[in-house]
């Protein structure tokens, strides 16, 4: 095609773009993705039944607390990798604060606890599952986040593909927590962060093929 | 100089406000900043030029969103239309030499100099070849006046004169155009 065709043709079709559009349009592929999420939990696991009561409990808030800042931290990075220009992350680092509170919190409650207890908090009854599951839940909130990028232009896909999964990952379990009733911060340290590990690295592999433009 | 970077800004803030007048202004006047750019770096006679710079004007229309207003405009587009030509490398399954990925990723002010080269390219238009040719060799591709006489097949004494007097001509057309 001519280019001065293709230019008119392009001209025809300039709907207002408001401020802020890409953190809009991350935050819509994340919520499209999460409903989905929400459905798959309402049908196949079931929210806890005690959910009302945890949720006035300081264990379920301390899950949420680390979740949600690494999700709100990762969506962050992933908006800045977004655009074409702004490549560099101004500090990864950031990231790392969510888990060290938790460790402390963490080393707190080990402290308290007599060490008969420690394998039992750790593992708690689901720490076979609970990393597959998380990952698991993280996949629709990725599709959505690949929607999202479908009108962004990321230059660093291997990068732009990781923080995207970390943040699939970190609101997958987020909630994950409506279904889940472990209490202890170690096992969400361990548990929980190894579920976000994976998507953010399956991420990463999948950024270059998918997120391609 | 300033100016370009100036108006093709105020194009596209007036294109993300909805006005498709000014968009179409801005992709047309991208039009021989990309050709040139591409020509650059590709090479004058590849024929893949013109599908570049069709994607990337896609790429400007339909990733408009990434454009931050308070960002230099032509930093947004260079980091763009260098994106497309890799990834137009990557398809062929060409490999794109590590040098050149070094000075086109890590150059902090890569897109200002390109911008900067586009400019110089055109004030070095607007003079004799002649003397042109002499700036290009001295100040631009950095040989000395013994080098820039061998290359071009003049007399040392004949290229300062050409540099100076086209130095002094650009200077002069500068400040009229200021």
């Amino acid at each position: 095609m001519r280019t001065d065709r293709l230019i008119e043709q392009l001209a025809r079709d300039v709907p207002p773009v408001p401020r802020r559009a890409v953190g809009w349009r991350l935050a819509l592929g994340i919520v499209g993705g999460g409903m989905v999420t929400i459905g798959a939990i309402a049908l196949l696991l079931g929210f806890r039944p005690d959910l009302d009561l945890a949720m006035q409990g300081p264990n379920f808030w301390i899950k949420w607390a680390y979740t949600i800042s690494l999700g709100l931290l990762s969506i962050h990075a992933t908006a800045r990798l977004a655009r074409p220009d702004q490549g560099r992350l101004s500090a990864p680092w950031l990231m790392l604060l969510p888990l060290a509170a938790l460790a402390g919190v963490g080393a707190v409650e080990l402290m308290r606890a007599p060490p008969a207890d420690w394998l039992a908090m750790w593992l708690g009854h689901s720490w076979r599952v609970c990393s597959a599951m998380v990952f698991l839940l993280s996949a629709p909130i990725f599709i959505g986040l690949l929607w999202s990028f479908r009108r962004l232009a990321p230059t660093r896909l291997r990068a732009a593909g990781g923080t995207a999964g970390l943040a699939a990952g970190a609101w997958g379990a987020t909630l994950y927590c409506l279904h889940c009733p472990e209490v202890s911060a170690i096992f969400v340290l361990t548990w929980y962060s190894l579920g976000i590990a994976l998507a953010a690295g399956m991420g990463a592999l999948l950024g270059p093929r998918l997120l391609r433009w | 100089m300033k100016t370009d970077e100036q108006q093709l800004r105020e194009w596209m803030v007036g294109g993300l406000k909805g006005d498709a007048a000014a968009h179409a202004c801005l992709l047309r006047a991208l039009v021989p900043l990309l050709r040139a750019y591409y020509r650059r770096r590709c090479g004058p006679q590849a024929e893949y030029i013109e599908d570049l710079v069709q994607e990337v004007l896609i790429a400007v229309h339909s990733r408009r969103a990434t454009y931050d207003p308070v960002r230099p405009f032509g930093g947004w587009l260079l980091a763009i239309a260098r994106y497309k030509m890799i990834d137009h490398y990557r398809r062929q399954g060409r490999t794109v030499p590590m040098d050149d990925m070094d000075m086109i990723a890590d150059e902090a002010d890569f897109e200002a100099a390109s911008i900067a080269r586009i400019d110089t390219d055109r004030l070095l238009d607007m003079l004799p070849p002649k003397q042109a040719g002499a700036i290009r060799a001295t100040h631009i591709d950095g040989l000395s006046v013994a080098e820039a006489a061998d290359r071009v097949g003049l007399g040392q004494s004949d290229i300062k004169v050409s540099v100076h007097r086209g130095i002094k001509a650009l200077a002069a057309r500068m400040r009229g155009t200021r």
